[in-house]
């Protein structure tokens, strides 16, 4: 399965949801039209993308929140699967991709690669919902109604190794996207 | 009677007047990875209803979902010890400060011996923490004792103003 086939079908679903993205997903996602609203790049402090995302889906109950993380950096903060748990979010939707590598540093395989489970770890941490999906037309007959149910919900895509290196999409600059995203959310124009 | 020599640095302040200054400044959320130093705080908190309380497993993700937090509307703040600054150095540096979260925590100095200057504690934790916040260029204000409490409301004003990290140092435990 590839990753651009995953970010296809998601981002025909995000509609007025949040999305947060990060590491090799960046891309992709902005070129489905995933990024040009309500959106997050998770840039330089790899690992995070799921606790950001967990803040925004706290701070917005009424919005769907989808996070769009990557294996490797998912394992920086593995009891950020606990940490969502724990709080019931029924908003959350983590969408892990599983290349097993990392991509972005030369293609070495991540810690257990041959073992590691992230939807089995998400539910033994308590996620409402964890699926493992490694086959496209598996993908389109199950998004619907998995994006549907009731979070936390962790979705494991079993995507190929990539070794293009898409550009990074030029966009809002890092240090100027919490202002952004706030303001559409909030649409205030304060920053308290 | 003879007067203790011993001058302490730091007086204990009670959690019910920080949770005081917390509703004064209409906090809505706490982000925590609960600090022992705190915890009197911290159990006024988590048994509070106007207040929401989230544990988090570890300091990088608590200022990640602190900044989450803020950048959907919300209105809100840590409370670490002294350890988890270090822990989540990352994240303060790459989100708080790089990204322009505005972020105000109280920062506990567990083992903390009150009867000597930060410099002087033999805690590396305690001794470290301040030359850390100066190197990072992070603003802080130590909270010694009740006389001190007005520093929550001018460090969470300054986080505001600065768009980045202000760290209250809450120098002897609460009660």
């Amino acid at each position: 399965m590839k990753r651009v086939e995953v970010l296809e079908a998601v981002a025909q679903r995000k509609s007025t949801g949040i999305s947060v993205a990060t590491m090799r997903v960046v891309p992709g996602w902005a070129n489905n039209g995933g990024a040009e609203t309500q959106h997050f790049n998770v840039v330089g402090c790899m690992g995070v993308a799921s606790s950001i995302g967990l803040g925004l889906a706290l701070a917005q109950p009424e919005k769907k929140v989808i996070v769009l993380d990557g294996d490797g950096s998912l394992l920086m903060q593995l009891g950020s699967l606990a940490t969502v748990a724990g709080t019931r979010a029924r908003n959350f939707y983590h969408l892990v991709f599983v290349n097993r590598i990392y991509e972005t540093s030369g293609h070495q395989s991540i810690p257990s690669s041959e073992n590691i489970d992230f939807a089995g770890l998400a539910k033994a941490a308590g996620y409402n919902v964890a699926a493992y999906i490694d086959d496209v037309g598996v993908l389109h007959e199950r998004l619907p109604d998995l994006l549907q149910e009731d979070g936390p919900v962790l979705l494991a895509f079993e995507v190929e190794p990539e070794f293009d290196r898409e550009p990074f999409p030029r966009g809002i600059p890092p240090n100027q996207q919490v202002a952004h995203l706030r303001e559409e959310l909030v649409g205030d124009g304060r920053t308290d | 009677m003879v007067e203790s020599s011993i001058k302490n640095f730091a007086e204990s302040v009670s959690g019910q007047s920080m949770a005081d200054e917390l509703r004064e400044l209409e906090i809505t959320h706490v982000v925590t990875v609960p600090d022992t130093h705190q915890r009197t705080l911290l159990d006024l908190l988590y048994e509070s209803r106007d207040i929401e309380v989230v544990t988090a497993s570890t300091e990088d993700e608590a200022f990640a979902v602190h900044a989450g937090l803020y950048m959907g509307g919300a209105r809100p703040m840590l409370i670490i010890q002294h350890v988890g600054v270090f822990a989540g150095l990352n994240s303060i540096r790459g989100i708080s400060t790089d990204m322009k979260v505005p972020t105000f925590a109280l920062v506990g100095l567990f083992a903390r011996d009150a009867t000597k200057e930060l410099r002087d504690n033999r805690n590396s934790a305690v001794r470290q923490i301040t030359p850390l916040l100066d190197a990072m260029n992070i603003p802080y204000f130590e909270l010694n004792s009740a006389n001190d409490l007005r520093v929550i409301r001018e460090g969470y004003d300054l986080s505001l103003e600065n768009l980045g990290p202000v760290f209250i140092l809450v120098g002897e435990r609460t009660n």
